[in-house]
């Protein structure tokens, strides 16, 4: 928390944003929202965006007579709905960025902005002086717990389920027509375990102090590498059966008549306390990561059984966005439950305290009563800042990682005629799962894309600039394409 | 285990030679049968059963045809030889094993031995050397179910066994009474790995979960981090350090607490979690600390949610993570404390490490039904908790060559609690707790020492034909006051300490030097001289009125505990008008009257009352001592005494005949009463009679114990309080009466003048 952003303050500040594609719509921002964590700090707000819409009319009937022969009249019109902006960045990054906001602000209603996180109380003059605006702190228990509910309710494969060696790593699941109640576990620098029931009711029923701060200080003592990133590389790459006592060490296989199987971990680190030994960093940091990730595990197991919760989803920067992490939790929770718990993970985990913090601000505008939808051409998609892809590189990578949301006119709900609404899936065909078909279409897509910029500039002869805007989708959608091939999910 | 493997294996290399007194460890293994051997990571512990000879003193009535040719006495003592069961458990470091096997083997005669048990993870590494150096067969038994064994037998067979851990409080062990039903229970094993183990009765146990966080992990990353091998040696680092330098706490994140989620600001958020990315070194002190925390934290948090989840309010933690280290009871107690709000309380046991030897030699030992009989904890050869405390002497303690030793005497009888007890769980039979009451333990350690040198002097003088008695009492006053020393320095060694242990572990030293019954001639002159005014006593009571008898049987009755000038009443505790007023009533069903001493107290002090309640159609169930405690009258002497009254008085001789007087023994061999522990029959005839009275008299069993014992039905108890220091403790002087009559709340009796006292 403050220990961390202090240190990756004195890294480098100039990286060359491109802003106006970061902070878009800022001209019409209003009610802003930022949540500063041990690393990154998340941005929300919400603005208007003029949307041109293909609108029909009939003819009137009187004059039906004297025009020609078209059924009804199409027209282009100026729309404004609602959208909301949230953006991820480093720490690092805040003073830029609070520059920009500053510089692009137009909007003067604005007098306070909703804060919260552990860096919060830091940086809380910082912003004030910047931006001329009144933090006003908001409890990050709640912040978090509101931000959940509402991804969870708003976007649809919010929740996935991850499976390292299956051919899709990430099973998303469907949205349930009732998200509560559900378990909690965010997984910080510690442990807090929270059973949620409805909207506005949540308790923290457990935690632990044995967390993500502990793999990292632990970690660095242990490997004296003190990058957190580095540390699960090390993992991945580590064998923990040199560290740990396994229950065939003991007895020779297994223990039958208990149920333990040999290649259990009977004692984390067992094997350290006697051999003289040195063992490598990368065994300790696996045997660190396995005995970390086996414990929170069980306890999430246990609180879930506790309180009869069979929905278990994980959070927290030990999590974000980690392959490593999430495998080892997931295998942790099979482990304990048999199978009967799945360990649940989101795709928009890191933003739930800004969401949240930016629902409290917002609730004059009541942002609950409407359905929201991912807008996908303004969004990131999940991993678009994945650590094991550029693990040396991230703290000063300035990538910028949004969300944008947009507000749709009707509310959602589920078709009343649903034999199932929670087993129901719309799609036929998952090509998440199915490598061929996601070839195929993939494929298909790329190829009528030239067919499709045609007949968008042909849509509108009377405006000169419609080729150059076609070009810009066509860039836009080739772009999103791509990564779909890289990261399908 | 590994661990044991390689640690055993370090161990070898030192100091092998040790200069055992081995007889004084391994006790009777001339007759040693059944052997069972328990090998950890570091230390071995060894079972066996052998059967010890024991000089008891037992009396027998002069023939009535010869009794004109023998002398004046009622009856006659003579010294026998009697072989009782011994369990024998021996625990040393596993350095000594090979010494301790040769030993063995020199001395052992039994040769109807062919098996030896074995269990622990270190049974198969040492099984080639065990079986080539005994000849015996290892046999190997499960290690759980061994430990299960043991724990069921400890918990039910020794008084104080369980205690909970306090650190900050008067006194560091807070000793659990016997429970009536020990089962369901939680054990949770926290050995290199933690075993949380679910107990539902003798045969039935599952283990419902566990932890790769454990010792191991305590001992492994603490020897990474700090570069310090021994966990002794980790433990003591830790109990130095300061664990908020390396860990993050919620106010190092909130700057203080986060009050809506109900977090202190001291609580740790993140166990080391400032080592993340502080630059600084860390001591490591502060280190081990912090993983101390994290580890016993954790396992607390572990084994609440499955004592919820299970349902089980009873949660013993044991493994070579806790056994004997205050360091580590502390901080399992705390987290048990934190997560349960006080619900569940984390309890440990005295004799801990010896469990799995006892399983697994339970399991051996099946054909002769060990659990059909009770045993009890011989003080004499036990060492006692914390013998080898390793925070006394954490750098020596491997080449210590400190032997622990326990000892179980298979009783006579099998114990049980008495009927009547109000709430068993919660009966304490000790009216003072010495280890929580230093002033008291000062003190009473003094008058025992004090009183020793007549007690020898009267074990000396109990045996005046044997010239080596000298020497043995000698022997038994160094074994006694090397005890008195043990318990000044750890008064908690033998479970709570108190007047009756203090007793207790006289009689098993003075049995253990074969002083059986150093009290024997006197009570039988004391006896024979009692009886002689026995019908002059009666007779003057038969002429007064009945409400002056009434007084008289009671104001007698605590006379024969002094000599002096009796005091007036009101008595320190008076409540004689409420009996007065409940002897109007109609009589009581049965009453069960334990008895106190010989001689005048129970010839002209208690007999006169039988007689009476007799009278009144009350029947009486007189017990006494199965075995010899100071002056107090045994069973066998108050069979012989009763008859000889029987012979001069047609009332107590129709109550024997008409069945209506009956004599039974306690159970107990101890100058005080522990109503929990008592012999079986005694609690079936309670039953059957319906008893609806209990008497208790004397200053061992109605002052020292159970002066604040509830029972379901009335009772009665009388002293005189003859120590002055005592008397001024209970608010009165010496020579002050203790004179308790209640009746339970909410059972009137069927007079309405009975009130209770309290």
């Amino acid at each position: 928390m403050s220990l961390s952003s202090t240190s990756s303050h004195t890294m480098d500040k100039s990286i060359t944003l491109p802003p106006d594609e970061i902070f878009r719509n800022l001209e019409n921002a209003k009610r802003f929202a930022i949540d500063i964590g041990g690393s990154l700090t998340k941005l929300a707000y919400y603005s208007t965006v003029q949307h041109k819409v293909a609108k029909v009319r009939s003819f009137d009937h009187a004059t039906k007579v004297n025009r020609d022969d078209k059924l009804y009249e199409i027209s282009v019109q100026e729309e404004v709905t609602a959208r909301l902006h949230f953006i991820k960045f480093e720490n690092a990054y805040i003073e830029t960025c609070l520059d920009f906001i500053k510089d692009h602000l137009v909007n003067t209603d604005t007098k306070v902005i909703k804060a919260t996180g552990g860096g919060a109380h830091k940086f809380k003059e910082l912003i004030e002086r910047k931006l001329g605006l009144k933090v006003d702190k908001e409890d990050e228990m709640t912040c978090l717990i509101k931000g959940c509910n509402f991804v969870l309710r708003n976007i649809p494969h919010e929740a996935f389920v991850y499976a390292k060696h299956a051919d899709s790593e990430f099973r998303f699941q469907t949205t349930q027509p009732d998200i509560f109640p559900y378990l909690l576990v965010n997984i910080g620098s510690g442990v807090s375990i929270v059973k949620v029931e409805s909207e506005d009711k949540f308790e923290r029923i457990g935690g632990s102090s044995i967390g993500g701060g502990t793999f990292w200080g632990l970690g660095a003592l242990l490997t004296k590498t003190k990058r957190f990133d580095e540390l699960l590389q090390l993992a991945s790459k580590g064998q923990h059966t040199s560290v740990d006592m396994l229950v065939k060490d003991i007895y020779g296989g297994s223990y039958g008549s208990l149920g333990l199987t040999g290649d259990l971990i009977a004692s984390s680190f067992g094997k350290s306390a006697t051999a003289d030994k040195e063992f490598s960093k990368e065994d300790m940091a696996k045997s660190l990561l396995h005995m970390i990730s086996n414990d929170i595990g069980q306890l999430a197991c246990l609180y879930a059984k506790l309180h009869n919760l069979s929905r278990v989803y994980f959070g927290g920067f030990f999590i974000r966005g980690h392959p490593v992490t999430m495998h080892t939790i997931t295998y942790s929770i099979n482990f304990f439950t048999k199978g009967e718990v799945q360990a649940l993970f989101l795709r928009h985990e890191g933003y739930l305290g800004a969401i949240g913090a930016f629902l409290k601000g917002a609730e004059e505008d009541n942002p609950n009563q409407y359905s929201w939808g991912e807008n996908y051409a303004g969004s990131s998609g999940l991993m678009s800042v994945s650590p094991d892809m550029n693990p040396m590189q991230r703290a000063r990578s300035g990538t910028f990682d949004m969300l944008e949301m947009d507000r749709l006119e009707r509310q959602l709900v589920n078709l009343p005629l649903l034999q199932d609404p929670s087993s129901y899936i719309p799609d036929t065909m998952d090509l998440t799962e199915d490598a061929l078909a996601r070839e195929y279409w993939l494929y298909c897509f790329e190829e009528a894309l030239d067919g499709v910029v045609k007949r968008a500039v042909a849509s509108q002869p009377d405006m000169p600039e419609a080729a150059q805007r076609a070009e810009k989708f066509r860039q836009k959608y080739r772009h999103k394409l791509q990564t779909l091939r890289q990261q399908p999910l | 285990m590994l661990i044991g493997r390689r640690s055993a294996r370090n161990s070898h290399t030192m100091d092998k030679s040790i200069t055992l007194p081995p007889d004084e460890i391994f006790r009777n293994l001339e007759n040693a049968k059944r052997f069972a051997i328990d090998i950890g990571g570091s230390l071995t512990k060894l079972a066996y059963y052998s059967t010890v000879q024991h000089k008891v003193a037992k009396v027998r009535s002069f023939d009535h045809a010869t009794k004109e040719a023998a002398s004046d006495k009622l009856y006659e003592i003579s010294v026998q030889e009697e072989v009782t069961a011994r369990l024998h458990f021996i625990k040393f470091e596993n350095a000594y094993i090979e010494t301790c096997l040769d030993f063995i083997k020199d001395h052992l005669v039994n040769t109807d031995t062919k098996v030896i048990k074995a269990t622990g993870g270190g049974a198969h590494k040492f099984k080639e050397l065990i079986e080539r150096k005994l000849g015996l067969k290892v046999d190997k038994e499960d290690e759980m179910t061994c430990l299960i064994k043991g724990c069921n037998f400890v918990l039910r067979n020794i008084p104080h066994e369980a205690f909970v851990y306090a650190k900050h409080a008067d006194s560091e062990f807070r000793f659990q009474t016997t429970q009536p039903d020990i089962f369901p229970y939680l054990l949770v094993n926290i050995g290199s790995g933690v075993s949380i183990v679910k107990v539902e009765s003798e045969d039935k146990f599952e283990r419902i979960g566990g932890s790769s966080i454990g010792g191991g992990t305590f001992w492994g990353l603490g020897a990474l981090l700090t570069k310090t091998k021994r966990f002794d040696e980790l433990l003591q680092l830790a109990s130095k350090g300061q664990h908020t330098s390396v860990d993050m706490l919620v106010k190092d994140i909130y700057g203080g607490s986060y009050g809506s989620l109900g977090l202190t600001g001291d609580l740790i958020a993140s166990s080391f979690g400032k080592s993340a990315t502080a630059d600084k070194e860390f001591s490591k002190e502060d280190m081990a600390k912090s993983l101390l925390h994290m580890i016993s934290n954790d396992i607390g948090q572990l084994a609440c949610l499955y004592a919820k989840l299970h349902n089980l309010s009873r949660v013993y933690f044991g493994g070579f993570f806790i056994r004997g280290h205050p360091v580590t009871m502390h901080t399992i107690t705390y987290s048990i404390n934190f997560f349960t709000k006080g619900e569940v309380q984390a309890l440990f046991l005295r004799h801990e490490g010896y469990l799995g030897a006892i399983g697994a030699f339970l399991k051996g030992a099946e054909e002769d039904n060990p659990n059909q009989y009770s045993w009890g904890e011989n003080y004499a050869g036990s060492s006692g908790l914390m013998s080898v405390s390793p925070d006394m002497n954490p750098m020596q303690r491997a080449r210590s060559g400190t032997f622990d030793m326990l000892e179980m005497d298979r009783l006579e009888r099998q114990l049980v609690n008495l009927p009547l007890l109000q709430d068993p769980s919660s009966y304490i039979p000790d009216t003072m707790d010495l280890t929580e009451d230093a002033l008291a333990r000062e003190y009473w350690l003094y008058c025992f020492e004090e009183a020793l040198d007549g007690v020898v002097k009267r074990a000396v003088a109990s045996q005046p034909d044997m010239p080596e008695a000298a020497q043995r009492a000698e022997k038994f006053r160094q074994k006694y006051r090397h005890k008195l020393q043990t318990l000044r320095q750890q008064p908690f060694a033998y479970g709570s300490l108190t007047v009756r242990s203090l007793l207790d572990t006289r009689e098993h030293c003075l049995n253990e030097f074969n002083f059986p019954d150093p009290y024997s001639k006197i009570k039988q002159k004391e006896n024979d001289m009692a009886l002689k005014y026995y019908q002059k006593a009666v007779k003057s009571l038969e002429e007064l009125s009945w409400e002056q008898r009434q007084f008289a049987l009671v104001r007698v009755e605590l006379m024969a505990f002094i000599s002096c000038e009796h005091p007036e009443r009101p008595w320190l505790v008076d409540s004689y008008d409420q009996w007065f007023e409940r002897l109007k009533g109609p009589p009581h069903k049965c009453a069960l009257f334990f008895v106190d001493n010989s001689g005048v107290d129970i010839i002209l002090g208690v007999m006169p009352f039988v007689r009476e309640l007799l009278s009144r159609g009350t029947e009486v169930v007189l017990a006494s001592n199965s075995g010899p405690a100071l002056n107090d009258v045994t069973n066998g002497e108050l069979q012989i005494l009763t008859e000889r009254i029987a012979a001069m008085d047609p009332v107590i001789q129709a109550g024997l005949r008409e069945d209506r007087l009956m004599l039974v023994q306690s159970g107990s061999s101890s100058p005080c009463l522990d109503l929990s522990r008592l012999d079986k029959v005694l609690a079936m005839v309670v039953r059957e009679r319906q008893t609806d009275l209990v008497i208790i008299e004397g200053m061992g069993r109605a002052i020292h114990t159970n002066y604040y014992a509830m029972l379901s039905c009335e009772s009665l108890k009388m002293a005189v309080i003859k120590n002055s220091w005592l008397a001024d403790r209970l608010g009165g002087k010496l020579f002050s009466v203790v004179f308790k009559y209640e009746v339970p709340a909410g059972k009137p009796s069927q007079h309405s003048a009975a009130l209770s006292p309290l």
